[in-house]
Protein backbone atom coordinates (compact mmCIF):
# COMPACT_ATOMS: atom_id res chain seq x y z
CA UNK A 1 0.00 0.00 0.00
CA UNK A 2 2.61 2.43 0.71
CA UNK A 3 4.74 1.86 -2.35
CA UNK A 4 1.72 2.53 -4.39
CA UNK A 5 0.90 5.63 -2.49
CA UNK A 6 4.44 7.03 -3.17
CA UNK A 7 4.27 6.39 -7.03
CA UNK A 8 1.49 8.88 -6.87
CA UNK A 9 4.20 11.22 -5.99
CA UNK A 10 6.64 12.27 -8.77
CA UNK A 11 9.39 13.12 -6.43
CA UNK A 12 9.37 13.55 -2.75
CA UNK A 13 9.20 17.44 -2.29
CA UNK A 14 11.34 19.69 0.19
CA UNK A 15 10.64 19.41 3.96
CA UNK A 16 11.08 15.91 3.44
CA UNK A 17 13.44 14.67 6.17
CA UNK A 18 14.78 12.01 3.66
CA UNK A 19 17.60 12.87 1.56
CA UNK A 20 16.61 12.36 -2.17
CA UNK A 21 18.96 11.43 -4.59
CA UNK A 22 19.00 14.00 -7.53
CA UNK A 23 21.55 13.79 -10.49
CA UNK A 24 20.69 17.91 -10.99
CA UNK A 25 22.52 18.47 -7.33
CA UNK A 26 25.47 20.41 -7.90
CA UNK A 27 27.97 18.29 -6.15
CA UNK A 28 28.80 19.10 -2.51
CA UNK A 29 31.77 20.89 -2.03
CA UNK A 30 32.31 19.06 1.44
CA UNK A 31 30.49 16.90 3.38
CA UNK A 32 28.32 18.90 4.83
CA UNK A 33 27.14 18.57 8.66
CA UNK A 34 24.68 16.48 9.17
CA UNK A 35 21.50 18.24 10.13
CA UNK A 36 19.94 17.12 13.33
CA UNK A 37 18.14 14.18 12.82
CA UNK A 38 14.54 14.74 12.96
CA UNK A 39 12.92 11.33 13.25
CA UNK A 40 9.20 11.27 13.17
CA UNK A 41 7.10 9.09 14.54
CA UNK A 42 4.50 6.56 12.48
CA UNK A 43 1.88 8.59 13.42
CA UNK A 44 3.67 11.94 12.41
CA UNK A 45 4.10 10.52 8.93
CA UNK A 46 1.12 8.96 8.42
CA UNK A 47 -0.40 12.23 9.71
CA UNK A 48 1.10 14.34 7.26
CA UNK A 49 0.81 11.95 4.61
CA UNK A 50 -2.50 12.90 5.01
CA UNK A 51 -2.48 15.84 5.06
CA UNK A 52 -0.66 16.33 1.71
CA UNK A 53 -3.54 13.92 0.24
CA UNK A 54 -6.00 16.24 1.09
CA UNK A 55 -4.71 18.74 0.47
CA UNK A 56 -3.00 18.01 -3.19
CA UNK A 57 -6.30 16.01 -3.96
CA UNK A 58 -9.02 17.90 -2.45
CA UNK A 59 -11.14 18.07 -5.63
CA UNK A 60 -10.66 15.90 -8.20
CA UNK A 61 -13.10 13.96 -10.69
CA UNK A 62 -12.14 10.48 -11.21
CA UNK A 63 -13.82 8.14 -14.26
CA UNK A 64 -13.61 4.06 -13.32
CA UNK A 65 -15.43 0.81 -12.94
CA UNK A 66 -17.47 0.14 -9.85
CA UNK A 67 -16.59 -2.91 -8.42
CA UNK A 68 -17.00 -4.51 -5.28
CA UNK A 69 -19.99 -2.33 -4.03
CA UNK A 70 -21.03 -2.68 -0.43
CA UNK A 71 -24.10 -0.50 0.69
CA UNK A 72 -23.79 -0.35 4.76
CA UNK A 73 -27.16 -0.16 6.73
CA UNK A 74 -25.81 3.11 8.36
CA UNK A 75 -26.28 4.26 4.68
CA UNK A 76 -23.21 4.87 2.84
CA UNK A 77 -21.41 3.14 0.73
CA UNK A 78 -17.83 1.34 0.16
CA UNK A 79 -16.59 0.15 -3.33
CA UNK A 80 -13.57 0.59 -5.30
CA UNK A 81 -13.29 2.80 -8.28
CA UNK A 82 -10.60 0.88 -10.60
CA UNK A 83 -9.93 0.66 -14.83
CA UNK A 84 -7.39 -1.72 -16.46
CA UNK A 85 -4.41 -0.68 -14.50
CA UNK A 86 -5.17 0.59 -10.88
CA UNK A 87 -8.07 0.79 -8.31
CA UNK A 88 -8.52 3.27 -5.52
CA UNK A 89 -11.14 2.45 -2.68
CA UNK A 90 -14.08 4.86 -2.40
CA UNK A 91 -16.88 5.86 -0.20
CA UNK A 92 -19.83 7.85 -0.14
CA UNK A 93 -21.02 8.88 2.76
CA UNK A 94 -25.05 8.80 3.72
CA UNK A 95 -25.66 12.00 3.13
CA UNK A 96 -24.36 11.84 -0.50
CA UNK A 97 -25.42 8.50 -1.38
CA UNK A 98 -29.08 9.92 -0.69
CA UNK A 99 -28.85 12.45 -3.47
CA UNK A 100 -28.17 9.52 -5.64
CA UNK A 101 -30.26 9.10 -8.72
CA UNK A 102 -29.79 5.80 -9.27
CA UNK A 103 -28.05 2.92 -7.58
CA UNK A 104 -24.68 2.29 -7.35
CA UNK A 105 -23.40 -1.24 -8.47
CA UNK A 106 -20.70 -3.73 -9.69
CA UNK A 107 -19.58 -2.65 -13.23
CA UNK A 108 -20.62 0.54 -13.63
CA UNK A 109 -18.56 2.85 -15.51
CA UNK A 110 -18.96 6.14 -13.49
CA UNK A 111 -17.34 9.64 -13.12
CA UNK A 112 -16.93 10.49 -8.89
CA UNK A 113 -16.19 13.81 -8.00
CA UNK A 114 -14.51 14.14 -4.34
CA UNK A 115 -11.53 14.89 -2.27
CA UNK A 116 -8.75 12.03 -0.93
CA UNK A 117 -8.67 10.99 1.69
CA UNK A 118 -6.64 8.83 4.02
CA UNK A 119 -7.15 6.43 6.90
CA UNK A 120 -4.26 7.38 9.42
CA UNK A 121 -4.69 3.87 11.30
CA UNK A 122 -3.70 1.77 8.48
CA UNK A 123 -2.54 4.58 6.08
CA UNK A 124 -4.98 3.51 4.06
CA UNK A 125 -6.51 6.49 1.52
CA UNK A 126 -9.83 6.65 -0.08
CA UNK A 127 -11.47 8.83 -2.74
CA UNK A 128 -14.44 10.49 -0.70
CA UNK A 129 -17.03 10.88 -3.03
CA UNK A 130 -19.45 13.96 -2.90
CA UNK A 131 -20.92 13.07 -6.71
CA UNK A 132 -21.40 9.92 -8.92
CA UNK A 133 -22.74 10.27 -12.12
CA UNK A 134 -22.80 7.29 -14.49
CA UNK A 135 -20.50 7.69 -17.41
CA UNK A 136 -21.95 8.19 -20.74
CA UNK A 137 -25.26 8.04 -19.76
CA UNK A 138 -27.60 10.07 -17.70
CA UNK A 139 -28.19 9.71 -13.86
CA UNK A 140 -31.86 9.67 -14.72
CA UNK A 141 -31.71 7.22 -17.67
CA UNK A 142 -29.53 4.62 -15.42
CA UNK A 143 -32.34 5.14 -12.64
CA UNK A 144 -34.85 4.28 -14.87
CA UNK A 145 -32.85 1.51 -16.36
CA UNK A 146 -32.12 -0.17 -12.98
CA UNK A 147 -35.51 0.26 -11.69
CA UNK A 148 -37.16 -1.35 -14.83
CA UNK A 149 -34.88 -4.40 -14.53
CA UNK A 150 -35.10 -5.22 -10.76
CA UNK A 151 -39.26 -5.06 -11.36
CA UNK A 152 -38.95 -7.01 -14.33
CA UNK A 153 -37.19 -9.37 -12.52
CA UNK A 154 -39.65 -9.70 -9.69
CA UNK A 155 -42.65 -10.49 -12.12
CA UNK A 156 -44.33 -6.81 -12.05
CA UNK A 157 -44.59 -6.38 -15.81
CA UNK A 158 -45.94 -9.95 -16.14
CA UNK A 159 -48.67 -9.67 -19.01
CA UNK A 160 -50.27 -12.33 -16.84
CA UNK A 161 -50.59 -9.87 -13.74
CA UNK A 162 -52.61 -7.37 -16.19
CA UNK A 163 -56.54 -7.44 -15.16
CA UNK A 164 -58.96 -6.74 -18.06
CA UNK A 165 -60.84 -3.50 -17.25
CA UNK A 166 -64.53 -3.39 -16.00
CA UNK A 167 -67.34 -3.58 -18.80
CA UNK A 168 -68.39 -0.70 -17.20
CA UNK A 169 -67.27 1.41 -14.27
CA UNK A 170 -69.84 2.20 -11.39
CA UNK A 171 -67.30 4.90 -10.30
CA UNK A 172 -63.92 6.11 -12.23
CA UNK A 173 -61.17 6.88 -9.73
CA UNK A 174 -58.68 9.82 -10.90
CA UNK A 175 -55.14 10.12 -9.13
CA UNK A 176 -53.71 13.62 -10.36
CA UNK A 177 -53.16 17.30 -9.83
CA UNK A 178 -56.53 19.57 -9.70
CA UNK A 179 -54.50 22.13 -11.05
CA UNK A 180 -53.21 20.08 -14.07
CA UNK A 181 -54.46 19.57 -17.91
CA UNK A 182 -54.40 16.18 -17.11
CA UNK A 183 -57.94 16.40 -15.14
CA UNK A 184 -59.56 18.65 -17.26
CA UNK A 185 -59.27 16.86 -19.99
CA UNK A 186 -60.12 13.82 -18.87
CA UNK A 187 -63.46 15.37 -18.02
CA UNK A 188 -63.98 16.81 -21.34
CA UNK A 189 -63.61 13.56 -22.75
CA UNK A 190 -66.29 11.91 -20.38
CA UNK A 191 -68.33 14.20 -20.61
CA UNK A 192 -68.44 13.98 -24.38
CA UNK A 193 -68.42 9.90 -24.71
CA UNK A 194 -70.28 9.17 -20.81
CA UNK A 195 -72.12 12.22 -20.14
CA UNK A 196 -73.44 10.11 -16.92
CA UNK A 197 -69.89 9.00 -15.55
CA UNK A 198 -69.39 9.13 -11.84
CA UNK A 199 -65.72 10.33 -11.04
CA UNK A 200 -63.84 10.42 -7.84
CA UNK A 201 -60.84 12.59 -8.24
CA UNK A 202 -57.58 12.09 -5.53
CA UNK A 203 -55.44 15.04 -5.62
CA UNK A 204 -52.14 15.01 -5.62
CA UNK A 205 -48.76 16.71 -5.82
CA UNK A 206 -47.38 15.04 -9.56
CA UNK A 207 -43.66 16.29 -9.09
CA UNK A 208 -41.37 17.53 -7.42
CA UNK A 209 -40.81 17.03 -3.52
CA UNK A 210 -42.87 14.46 -1.89
CA UNK A 211 -45.15 13.63 -4.96
CA UNK A 212 -44.46 10.12 -5.50
CA UNK A 213 -45.25 9.68 -1.63
CA UNK A 214 -48.18 11.28 -2.10
CA UNK A 215 -49.37 9.54 -5.57
CA UNK A 216 -49.02 6.34 -4.07
CA UNK A 217 -51.14 7.09 -1.01
CA UNK A 218 -53.49 8.49 -3.35
CA UNK A 219 -53.77 5.66 -4.93
CA UNK A 220 -54.34 3.24 -1.82
CA UNK A 221 -56.91 5.72 -0.65
CA UNK A 222 -59.25 6.07 -3.97
CA UNK A 223 -59.57 2.60 -4.33
CA UNK A 224 -61.03 1.69 -1.47
CA UNK A 225 -63.76 3.79 -2.07
CA UNK A 226 -66.87 2.30 -2.45
CA UNK A 227 -67.90 1.61 -6.30
CA UNK A 228 -64.68 2.65 -7.63
CA UNK A 229 -63.16 -0.32 -9.84
CA UNK A 230 -60.62 1.19 -11.69
CA UNK A 231 -58.16 4.07 -11.70
CA UNK A 232 -56.39 6.19 -14.53
CA UNK A 233 -53.40 7.71 -12.68
CA UNK A 234 -51.39 10.37 -14.40
CA UNK A 235 -50.30 13.74 -15.09
CA UNK A 236 -49.85 16.26 -18.55
CA UNK A 237 -46.75 16.20 -20.10
CA UNK A 238 -43.72 17.81 -19.06
CA UNK A 239 -39.94 17.19 -18.73
CA UNK A 240 -38.23 14.00 -17.74
CA UNK A 241 -37.65 15.62 -14.32
CA UNK A 242 -41.60 16.69 -14.14
CA UNK A 243 -42.70 13.20 -15.03
CA UNK A 244 -39.54 11.59 -12.36
CA UNK A 245 -42.56 10.64 -9.60
CA UNK A 246 -44.02 8.31 -11.88
CA UNK A 247 -40.25 6.56 -12.18
CA UNK A 248 -40.37 6.40 -8.69
CA UNK A 249 -40.44 2.64 -7.06
CA UNK A 250 -42.64 3.14 -4.44
CA UNK A 251 -45.55 4.23 -6.89
CA UNK A 252 -44.67 1.49 -9.12
CA UNK A 253 -45.40 -1.09 -6.06
CA UNK A 254 -48.35 1.38 -5.02
CA UNK A 255 -49.79 0.50 -9.13
CA UNK A 256 -49.11 -2.96 -8.79
CA UNK A 257 -50.89 -3.24 -4.97
CA UNK A 258 -53.88 -1.09 -6.75
CA UNK A 259 -56.83 -3.64 -6.24
CA UNK A 260 -59.01 -2.35 -8.92
CA UNK A 261 -57.42 -2.64 -12.71
CA UNK A 262 -55.37 0.94 -13.12
CA UNK A 263 -54.47 2.96 -16.16
CA UNK A 264 -51.30 5.05 -16.39
CA UNK A 265 -51.32 8.24 -18.51
CA UNK A 266 -48.19 10.14 -17.86
CA UNK A 267 -47.40 12.89 -20.34
CA UNK A 268 -47.37 12.74 -24.06
CA UNK A 269 -47.59 9.54 -26.06
CA UNK A 270 -43.72 9.45 -26.58
CA UNK A 271 -43.19 9.65 -22.49
CA UNK A 272 -42.74 6.19 -20.85
CA UNK A 273 -42.26 5.63 -17.33
CA UNK A 274 -42.26 2.77 -15.05
CA UNK A 275 -46.15 3.21 -14.06
CA UNK A 276 -46.50 2.43 -17.89
CA UNK A 277 -45.09 -0.92 -17.41
CA UNK A 278 -46.88 -1.78 -14.08
CA UNK A 279 -50.22 -0.51 -14.41
CA UNK A 280 -53.07 -2.44 -16.37
CA UNK A 281 -53.06 -0.13 -19.13
CA UNK A 282 -51.38 2.30 -20.59
CA UNK A 283 -52.77 4.89 -22.16
CA UNK A 284 -50.79 7.61 -24.42
CA UNK A 285 -52.43 10.32 -22.53
CA UNK A 286 -54.73 11.35 -19.87
CA UNK A 287 -57.43 12.14 -22.74
CA UNK A 288 -56.55 8.46 -24.03
CA UNK A 289 -57.05 7.12 -20.94
CA UNK A 290 -61.04 8.34 -20.44
CA UNK A 291 -61.36 7.16 -24.15
CA UNK A 292 -60.18 4.19 -23.08
CA UNK A 293 -62.83 3.74 -20.30
CA UNK A 294 -65.68 4.82 -21.46
CA UNK A 295 -65.36 3.42 -25.66
CA UNK A 296 -66.67 0.48 -24.00
CA UNK A 297 -70.06 1.98 -23.34
CA UNK A 298 -70.51 2.29 -26.38
CA UNK A 299 -69.39 -0.86 -27.48
CA UNK A 300 -71.62 -2.40 -25.28
CA UNK A 301 -75.06 -0.80 -25.83
CA UNK A 302 -74.08 -2.01 -29.28
CA UNK A 303 -73.30 -5.72 -28.36
CA UNK A 304 -76.18 -5.92 -25.69
CA UNK A 305 -78.77 -4.82 -28.83
CA UNK A 306 -77.42 -6.66 -31.04
CA UNK A 307 -78.32 -10.06 -27.88
CA UNK A 308 -80.91 -8.80 -27.85
CA UNK A 309 -81.55 -8.90 -31.90
CA UNK A 310 -80.66 -12.73 -31.60
CA UNK A 311 -82.68 -13.51 -29.13
CA UNK A 312 -85.60 -12.04 -30.69
CA UNK A 313 -85.01 -13.89 -33.42
CA UNK A 314 -84.43 -17.22 -32.02
CA UNK A 315 -87.79 -17.14 -30.36
CA UNK A 316 -89.25 -16.06 -33.39
CA UNK A 317 -87.79 -19.44 -35.18
CA UNK A 318 -89.16 -21.26 -32.14
CA UNK A 319 -92.12 -19.70 -32.48
CA UNK A 320 -92.49 -20.49 -36.33
CA UNK A 321 -91.55 -23.93 -35.75
CA UNK A 322 -94.46 -24.32 -33.53
CA UNK A 323 -96.50 -22.66 -36.12
CA UNK A 324 -95.37 -24.89 -39.00
CA UNK A 325 -96.07 -28.26 -36.53
CA UNK A 326 -100.24 -26.67 -36.56
CA UNK A 327 -100.22 -26.06 -40.00
CA UNK A 328 -98.97 -29.81 -40.97
CA UNK A 329 -101.85 -30.44 -38.47
CA UNK A 330 -104.09 -28.67 -40.80
CA UNK A 331 -102.59 -30.30 -43.65
CA UNK A 332 -103.30 -33.70 -42.33
CA UNK A 333 -106.38 -33.41 -40.74
CA UNK A 334 -109.97 -33.17 -42.77
CA UNK A 335 -112.75 -32.87 -40.26
CA UNK A 336 -114.22 -29.51 -39.59
CA UNK A 337 -113.70 -29.29 -35.49
CA UNK A 338 -110.44 -30.04 -35.23
CA UNK A 339 -109.62 -27.75 -38.14
CA UNK A 340 -111.07 -25.13 -36.36
CA UNK A 341 -109.30 -25.80 -32.98
CA UNK A 342 -106.13 -26.29 -34.74
CA UNK A 343 -106.50 -22.49 -36.80
CA UNK A 344 -107.50 -21.13 -33.00
CA UNK A 345 -104.04 -22.45 -31.88
CA UNK A 346 -102.05 -21.45 -34.77
CA UNK A 347 -103.53 -17.97 -34.54
CA UNK A 348 -103.13 -18.13 -30.87
CA UNK A 349 -99.43 -18.79 -31.08
CA UNK A 350 -98.90 -16.33 -33.84
CA UNK A 351 -100.23 -13.63 -32.31
CA UNK A 352 -97.95 -14.24 -29.31
CA UNK A 353 -95.22 -14.12 -31.20
CA UNK A 354 -96.41 -10.59 -32.35
CA UNK A 355 -96.87 -9.80 -29.50
CA UNK A 356 -93.31 -10.35 -27.85
CA UNK A 357 -91.96 -9.23 -30.65
CA UNK A 358 -93.58 -6.26 -30.87
CA UNK A 359 -92.30 -5.67 -27.32
CA UNK A 360 -88.80 -6.06 -27.89
CA UNK A 361 -89.02 -3.99 -31.20
CA UNK A 362 -89.67 -1.37 -28.86
CA UNK A 363 -86.81 -1.63 -26.96
CA UNK A 364 -84.52 -1.77 -30.44
CA UNK A 365 -85.63 0.75 -32.42
CA UNK A 366 -83.14 3.18 -31.39
CA UNK A 367 -80.81 3.07 -28.67
CA UNK A 368 -80.95 5.82 -26.08
CA UNK A 369 -84.19 7.31 -27.42
CA UNK A 370 -86.05 4.03 -27.72
CA UNK A 371 -84.48 3.20 -24.25
CA UNK A 372 -85.99 5.82 -22.57
CA UNK A 373 -89.57 4.81 -24.13
CA UNK A 374 -88.63 2.05 -22.76
CA UNK A 375 -88.31 2.85 -19.17
CA UNK A 376 -91.68 5.06 -19.61
CA UNK A 377 -93.22 2.15 -20.75
CA UNK A 378 -91.95 -0.11 -17.89
CA UNK A 379 -93.72 1.80 -15.45
CA UNK A 380 -97.24 1.15 -17.21
CA UNK A 381 -96.96 -2.47 -16.72
CA UNK A 382 -95.01 -5.03 -14.86
CA UNK A 383 -93.40 -6.60 -17.70
CA UNK A 384 -92.31 -10.09 -15.42
CA UNK A 385 -95.72 -10.42 -14.80
CA UNK A 386 -96.93 -10.25 -18.36
CA UNK A 387 -94.49 -12.09 -19.79
CA UNK A 388 -95.01 -14.84 -17.07
CA UNK A 389 -98.73 -14.61 -18.32
CA UNK A 390 -97.91 -14.83 -21.98
CA UNK A 391 -95.69 -17.79 -21.53
CA UNK A 392 -98.44 -20.14 -19.50
CA UNK A 393 -100.41 -19.15 -22.40
CA UNK A 394 -97.92 -20.36 -24.38
CA UNK A 395 -97.44 -23.41 -22.24
CA UNK A 396 -100.96 -24.34 -22.46
CA UNK A 397 -101.00 -24.03 -26.03
CA UNK A 398 -98.16 -26.16 -26.85
CA UNK A 399 -99.83 -28.51 -24.47
CA UNK A 400 -102.98 -28.61 -26.52
CA UNK A 401 -100.81 -28.62 -29.74
CA UNK A 402 -99.13 -31.93 -28.38
CA UNK A 403 -102.56 -33.47 -27.53
CA UNK A 404 -103.94 -32.17 -30.82
CA UNK A 405 -100.76 -34.01 -32.62
CA UNK A 406 -101.78 -37.54 -30.82
CA UNK A 407 -105.87 -36.99 -31.14
CA UNK A 408 -104.88 -36.34 -34.96
CA UNK A 409 -102.97 -38.81 -35.97
CA UNK A 410 -105.95 -40.78 -34.00
CA UNK A 411 -108.37 -39.46 -35.88
CA UNK A 412 -106.40 -39.41 -39.33
CA UNK A 413 -105.75 -43.32 -38.56
CA UNK A 414 -109.58 -43.97 -38.23
CA UNK A 415 -110.48 -41.85 -40.95
CA UNK A 416 -108.35 -43.32 -42.96
CA UNK A 417 -109.82 -46.84 -41.85
CA UNK A 418 -113.38 -46.01 -42.53
CA UNK A 419 -112.35 -44.23 -45.85
CA UNK A 420 -111.00 -47.32 -47.40
CA UNK A 421 -114.33 -49.13 -46.59
CA UNK A 422 -116.11 -46.57 -48.36
CA UNK A 423 -113.76 -46.17 -51.58
CA UNK A 424 -114.78 -49.94 -51.97
CA UNK A 425 -118.65 -49.05 -52.24
CA UNK A 426 -117.87 -46.29 -53.69
CA UNK A 427 -115.84 -46.91 -56.36
CA UNK A 428 -117.03 -45.13 -59.52
CA UNK A 429 -116.43 -48.40 -62.25
CA UNK A 430 -118.50 -50.76 -59.91
CA UNK A 431 -121.35 -48.81 -61.69
CA UNK A 432 -119.71 -49.99 -65.38
CA UNK A 433 -121.30 -53.25 -64.41
CA UNK A 434 -124.75 -51.69 -64.44
CA UNK A 435 -124.52 -51.11 -67.87
CA UNK A 436 -123.25 -47.28 -67.47
CA UNK A 437 -119.51 -46.53 -69.96
CA UNK A 438 -117.00 -44.26 -69.34
CA UNK A 439 -116.29 -42.13 -72.18
CA UNK A 440 -112.58 -40.66 -72.62
CA UNK A 441 -110.07 -38.60 -74.38
CA UNK A 442 -107.78 -40.04 -76.94
CA UNK A 443 -104.60 -40.84 -74.86
CA UNK A 444 -106.90 -41.42 -71.96
CA UNK A 445 -106.30 -39.06 -69.54
CA UNK A 446 -109.38 -36.74 -69.16
CA UNK A 447 -112.55 -38.31 -69.40
CA UNK A 448 -114.97 -36.24 -72.11
CA UNK A 449 -118.08 -35.18 -69.91
CA UNK A 450 -119.68 -32.53 -72.72
CA UNK A 451 -120.07 -33.50 -76.47
CA UNK A 452 -118.21 -29.93 -77.47
CA UNK A 453 -114.71 -31.24 -76.25
CA UNK A 454 -114.22 -33.20 -79.16
CA UNK A 455 -115.07 -32.96 -82.71
CA UNK A 456 -115.81 -34.94 -85.67
CA UNK A 457 -113.16 -37.36 -86.65
CA UNK A 458 -111.40 -37.41 -83.04
CA UNK A 459 -111.01 -40.36 -81.22
CA UNK A 460 -112.17 -41.26 -77.67
CA UNK A 461 -111.92 -44.52 -75.63
CA UNK A 462 -115.14 -45.89 -74.07
CA UNK A 463 -114.62 -48.36 -71.20
CA UNK A 464 -116.92 -50.53 -70.50
CA UNK A 465 -117.43 -53.06 -67.45
CA UNK A 466 -115.84 -55.29 -69.58
CA UNK A 467 -112.76 -54.08 -72.19
CA UNK A 468 -112.59 -50.71 -73.87
CA UNK A 469 -113.47 -49.34 -77.02
CA UNK A 470 -111.43 -46.94 -79.70
CA UNK A 471 -114.19 -44.95 -81.22
CA UNK A 472 -114.15 -42.18 -83.87
CA UNK A 473 -116.49 -38.95 -83.40
CA UNK A 474 -118.78 -38.74 -87.09
CA UNK A 475 -120.85 -36.68 -85.52
CA UNK A 476 -120.99 -33.98 -82.34
CA UNK A 477 -124.75 -32.85 -80.84
CA UNK A 478 -123.66 -30.74 -77.99
CA UNK A 479 -127.08 -31.00 -77.06
CA UNK A 480 -127.98 -26.86 -76.52
CA UNK A 481 -130.09 -27.30 -79.22
CA UNK A 482 -132.74 -29.59 -77.52
CA UNK A 483 -132.56 -27.17 -74.43
CA UNK B 1 -82.95 -2.04 -11.51
CA UNK B 2 -81.75 -4.09 -8.28
CA UNK B 3 -82.17 -7.60 -8.99
CA UNK B 4 -81.13 -10.19 -6.93
CA UNK B 5 -80.69 -12.70 -9.94
CA UNK B 6 -78.28 -10.83 -11.18
CA UNK B 7 -75.01 -10.52 -10.09
CA UNK B 8 -73.07 -8.10 -12.03
CA UNK B 9 -72.86 -6.13 -16.02
CA UNK B 10 -70.81 -8.44 -16.55
CA UNK B 11 -72.47 -11.48 -15.60
CA UNK B 12 -75.47 -10.52 -17.40
CA UNK B 13 -73.81 -10.12 -20.82
CA UNK B 14 -72.43 -12.73 -20.42
CA UNK B 15 -75.33 -15.12 -19.41
CA UNK B 16 -77.08 -13.24 -22.30
CA UNK B 17 -75.17 -14.54 -24.64
CA UNK B 18 -75.46 -17.89 -23.47
CA UNK B 19 -79.08 -17.88 -23.50
CA UNK B 20 -78.58 -16.68 -27.14
CA UNK B 21 -76.23 -19.11 -27.84
CA UNK B 22 -79.04 -22.28 -26.54
CA UNK B 23 -82.13 -20.40 -28.01
CA UNK B 24 -80.38 -20.41 -31.30
CA UNK B 25 -78.91 -23.97 -30.89
CA UNK B 26 -83.08 -24.26 -31.04
CA UNK B 27 -83.49 -28.12 -29.95
CA UNK B 28 -85.31 -26.94 -26.83
CA UNK B 29 -88.87 -27.55 -25.94
CA UNK B 30 -90.87 -24.71 -26.08
CA UNK B 31 -91.72 -24.31 -22.85
CA UNK B 32 -87.65 -24.13 -21.90
CA UNK B 33 -87.30 -21.76 -24.98
CA UNK B 34 -89.78 -19.14 -23.63
CA UNK B 35 -88.38 -19.11 -20.12
CA UNK B 36 -84.94 -18.67 -21.44
CA UNK B 37 -86.71 -15.82 -24.15
CA UNK B 38 -88.66 -13.73 -20.78
CA UNK B 39 -84.83 -13.79 -18.97
CA UNK B 40 -82.98 -12.70 -21.77
CA UNK B 41 -85.15 -9.31 -22.51
CA UNK B 42 -85.12 -9.24 -18.42
CA UNK B 43 -81.41 -9.21 -18.86
CA UNK B 44 -80.97 -7.33 -21.92
CA UNK B 45 -82.85 -4.64 -20.06
CA UNK B 46 -81.31 -4.44 -17.12
CA UNK B 47 -77.57 -4.08 -19.60
CA UNK B 48 -79.32 -1.02 -20.88
CA UNK B 49 -80.57 0.17 -17.76
CA UNK B 50 -76.99 -0.35 -15.81
CA UNK B 51 -75.52 2.00 -19.04
CA UNK B 52 -78.00 5.01 -18.32
CA UNK B 53 -78.41 4.39 -14.56
CA UNK B 54 -75.12 6.42 -13.32
CA UNK B 55 -75.93 9.90 -12.07
CA UNK B 56 -73.03 12.50 -13.48
CA UNK B 57 -71.23 13.13 -11.21
CA UNK B 58 -67.15 14.56 -10.25
CA UNK B 59 -66.32 14.06 -6.15
CA UNK B 60 -63.33 14.99 -4.84
CA UNK B 61 -61.65 12.60 -2.41
CA UNK B 62 -60.01 15.00 0.24
CA UNK B 63 -56.54 13.75 2.22
CA UNK B 64 -59.23 13.21 4.91
CA UNK B 65 -60.83 10.11 3.25
CA UNK B 66 -64.46 12.74 3.07
CA UNK B 67 -65.96 12.57 -0.82
CA UNK B 68 -67.14 16.26 -1.14
CA UNK B 69 -68.09 17.33 -4.94
CA UNK B 70 -65.59 19.05 -6.49
CA UNK B 71 -65.46 22.81 -7.56
CA UNK B 72 -67.52 24.39 -10.60
CA UNK B 73 -64.31 25.32 -11.70
CA UNK B 74 -63.85 21.78 -12.17
CA UNK B 75 -67.01 20.99 -13.85
CA UNK B 76 -68.47 19.55 -11.13
CA UNK B 77 -71.52 20.46 -11.43
CA UNK B 78 -73.00 17.75 -9.10
CA UNK B 79 -75.92 15.52 -9.95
Amino acid sequence: MSSSLLDLFDEPEAGDDRVAPTNSDPPAPAAPAPEPRRVLSVGELAGQIRARLEREFGDVWVEGEVSNCRPWKTGHIYFTLKDATAQVKGVVFRSAARRLRFTLEDGLHVVARGRVSAYTPKSEYQLVCEHLEPAGLGALQLAFDQLRQQLDAEGLFDPARRRPLPALPRKIGVVTSLDGAAVRDIINVLRRRYPNAHMVIRPTRVQGEGAAAQIAQALAAISAVDGVDVVIVGRGGGSIEDLWAFNAERVARAIAACPVPTISAVGHETDVTIADFVADVRAPTPSAAAELVVARKDEFAGRIDQLARRVTTAIEAVLHRANSRLRALEAQAGYAGFHTRVALLARRVTELGHDLRYQIDDGLAGRHRALRALRDSLHGFDLRRRLGALRTRLVEADGALRAAVVAARHEAGQRFGNASARLDTLNPLAVLGRGYAVCWNADRTAVVQRAGEVGPGQQVRVTLAEGELQCTVTEVDTGTERG
Amino acid sequence: MADSTIKDFEAAIAELETIVRQLEEGDLPLERSLALYERGVQLSRYCHARLEDAERRIEVLTERGELTDAPDTLGGDGA
